[in-house]
């Protein structure tokens, strides 16, 4: 079975495996019909509105989710935030391409064929423990194939958009968020076709120069 | 003779219009030539896939900036996610949402073009009045010392403390509130965009703006264009709404910026035997955050302000870099950083205490340098096949690049810096440089960022190394321009904006007389 890995840092076979699309390749190496890859996943009672997860990526999903964003006192639980469902959201956004890839991405992270080979696991990332998936994505991160890392970037990215980009999580960073009473959602919205083109608020409020922020007051 | 801007839910049915001139792109190359076309009396007729949006909707939160303003959600990347791309997506493309540094073309750079791309066309002496007309209009300034935030003080004092050179950025403002949000849209039109200054000054002298209308395919034959045919998309969901936009120009302006242009051609057909795409350069970035004991509060204020070019000419063989500072919000800092969550959340509680700072290498100035890579990729829409080669002058100015931010860093007072490597390296003092000397670097050991797309469709005298004459003339055919980044023969060592805008404002008065 080693012979389908791509050689650590191989640079060409790299290309050869992405020249089929991001995981492609190396799905079809690793995912085809042995005993370890068909093996279940956790059974998740799967919330009836989901437009791109489905039943088998949605656990996987779930526990990434709860181990990109562990349980800290002052972060808001990504559970209370949907921020599963917000990964789901973010993935009816992306081009289908990449919904395509993702879909594989996720199968080939949660697949115990691949983590067997690469860690010697047979259970699939959505039975492990916590400790234990925690290993697998530091494994993951700090491969010497670099495919892994592109894998683990794909996923971070994806778990820490949904779940910092929610306001919500806003307190916990310190962040005060947009000033107040600066936009306008009434504003004009030209055209042309004639009308006057109105002043844009800049122009109109009277500030004659750059004010100095001290960095600390909100 | 007065324009007009239609979006997607606008347009209805089927439509073909009739015009001297199509633009495909309203960004920093499309606007400033259309602008001079309709100044000309010319018709003109531009597409731009994204949305118009405005400053109505600029509410500076960056899960709505980033999926409406940004490519691919800000999540455009090469195929193995090494590099990360910002790039503007909507109305005013990449000035929407960029941070307003604004620099002229530096001398070295366009005597490169000139010596090794046979670009005899553009020099100091012809841009500048061009330069000096931009500037006017787009209010470019330098941003007080006074007024800058403790983001780029840090940079500033840094430099300072090691004795490298250091400067002011100017910025394309007018009555700048110093928010800290350019990323985002500005919400009060202080920035001085396409979005409020050159399209709608366009617009009420004729222009014809369709938003949300994707270019697909442009229909060829010999060596004339006769027509581009885009899908409208729906404002909303940006999917397709069934609804085909025709536009049968007599000359065709690409200005879809690097990578969406290149696109453009190759679905056309339009390879220049097959070097549309490649010599794609992209200021390939690397980034360290720091730790302060006080506030920083690196999101508010203007995001940009001091720059350093002492590291921008390191010797043969070197690949050199400038210094800068991004904005830090908490979405793009936990997207942009590495490692596990739970570290990442020990950083991100203290957000107002992180600093970071930008080293960003300047490419394409060696010659076995090949740049990024555009190519269709099967079954997407809005995304291409992105590679870049790097080398191991990259790696060694990478190194380089972090080695001095965290000198810098830690000059100005940081107590702990960390790299963005796969696990990021923690330096608790100058004493942990050699950690860092002993890092390994290049693409997928750290992250690599870019906001700077260019070439791709690389101008040049020879045809057989170049994709647009020094006119921008494609090479294979009459009446086909490209005006945008993606013109560029090599990086530039500073911020395009004002390149591409000089560039523009030039080639529309040379394609005024070609139509």
């Amino acid at each position: 079975m080693k012979m389908y890995l791509p050689p650590p840092g191989g640079r060409d076979s790299r290309r050869g495996f992405l020249k089929k699309g991001l995981f492609g390749g190396l799905l079809l190496a690793l995912g085809g019909g042995t005993w370890l890859a068909l093996k279940k996943g956790a059974q998740v009672a799967l919330p009836p509105d989901l437009k791109v997860l489905d039943e088998r990526r949605w656990p996987v999903v779930l526990a990434l989710v709860d181990r990109f964003i562990p349980a800290r006192p002052g972060f808001p639980a990504a559970a209370s935030l949907d921020t599963a469902k917000a990964v789901d959201a973010i993935l009816t956004m992306v081009d289908e391409s990449s919904r395509v890839e993702v879909r594989q991405l996720l199968m080939l992270f949660e697949n115990a064929l691949p983590n067997f080979l690469f860690g010697l696991r047979t259970t699939p990332f959505s039975l492990l423990p916590p400790d234990e998936q925690d290993q697998v994505l530091n494994e993951w991160m700090t491969s010497r194939v670099p495919l892994r890392r592109t894998g683990f970037l794909a996923l971070r990215t994806l778990v820490m958009s949904a779940y910092y980009g929610n306001p919500a999580t806003w307190a916990a960073v310190g962040y005060p968020g947009p000033p107040q009473g600066i936009h306008d959602p009434s504003a004009p919205a030209w055209k042309g076709d004639g009308q006057p083109r109105p002043m844009g608020n800049g122009v109109m409020l009277e500030v004659p120069a750059p004010e100095a922020v001290d960095g600390g007051a909100p | 003779m007065t324009g007009r801007i239609f979006t997607g839910d606008e347009v209805t049915k089927d439509t073909t219009v009739e015009c001297d001139v199509c633009v495909v792109g309203s960004g920093s190359g499309g606007a400033w030539v259309a602008h001079e076309l309709v100044k000309a009396g010319k018709s003109v007729v531009m597409l731009e896939e994204g949305g118009y949006h405005t400053r109505r909707e600029f509410d500076m939160t960056e899960a709505r900036a980033f999926p409406n303003l940004y490519q691919e959600l800000g999540n455009r990347t090469t195929d193995d996610l090494s590099v990360s791309m910002l790039q503007g997506r909507s109305v005013g493309g990449g000035t929407t949402v960029n941070w307003c540094s604004s620099f002229r073309t530096p001398e070295r750079i366009l005597k490169v073009w000139k010596d090794v791309h046979g670009v005899d066309t553009l020099s100091t002496e012809v841009l500048t009045p061009h330069w000096d007309a931009i500037e006017q209009r787009l209010h470019v300034a330098e941003w007080p010392l006074e007024a800058i935030n403790a983001n780029n003080r840090v940079l500033w004092d840094g430099l300072g403390k090691l004795g490298y050179e250091r400067g002011l950025i100017r910025r394309n403002v007018n009555n700048c509130l110093n928010l800290g949000y350019c990323g985002m849209g500005c919400p009060v039109d202080a920035k001085q965009s396409m979005l409020v200054t050159v399209l709608p000054d366009a617009v009420e002298e004729g222009l014809t703006l369709y938003a949300n209308a994707s270019a697909r395919t442009i229909e060829w034959a010999g060596r004339r264009v006769s027509a581009v045919r885009a899908d409208v998309l729906d404002p909303v969901t940006n999917r397709p709404s069934g609804v085909a936009l025709t536009v049968k120009p007599k000359l065709l302006v690409c200005s879809g910026g690097a990578i969406n242009t290149p696109g453009l051609l190759l679905r056309s057909g339009l390879d220049a035997d097959r070097r549309v795409g490649r010599r794609t350069w992209i200021h390939p970035v690397v980034v360290m955050m720091a730790q302060f004991e006080q506030d920083i509060r690196a999101f508010s204020g203007a995001p940009q302000s001091v720059y350093s070019h002492h590291f921008i000419e390191r010797g043969p063989g070197k690949i050199g870099f400038f210094l800068e500072v991004p904005p830090v919000h908490p979405m793009l800092a936990a997207t942009v950083s590495t490692g596990p969550g739970a570290k990442l959340q020990e950083l991100l509680a203290e957000l107002p205490k992180v600093q970071a700072m930008l080293a960003i290498t300047v490419d394409g100035l060696l010659e076995d340098e090949e740049g990024a890579t555009v190519a269709l990729k099967d079954g997407a829409y809005s995304r291409y096949t992105l590679s870049y080669k790097f080398l191991d002058a990259h790696a060694e100015a990478f190194r380089a690049g972090m080695l001095e931010m965290a000198k810098i860093q830690f000059a100005a007072g940081a107590k702990r810096v960390l790299s963005l490597h796969m696990d990021p390296l923690v330096l608790d003092g100058a004493k942990d440089l050699a950690k860092l000397e002993a890092a390994e670097f290049g693409p997928l050991k750290h992250k690599i960022v870019t906001a700077h797309q260019m070439g791709g469709c690389p101008m040049g005298k020879d045809p057989h190394t170049s994709v647009v004459d020094p006119h921008l003339r494609f090479h294979d055919m009459d009446n086909l321009y490209v005006v945008d980044g993606s013109v560029l023969p090599t990086a530039l060592g500073v911020n395009p904006q004002e390149t591409i805008f000089g560039i523009a404002r030039w080639a529309g008065g040379q394609l005024a007389q070609a139509v």
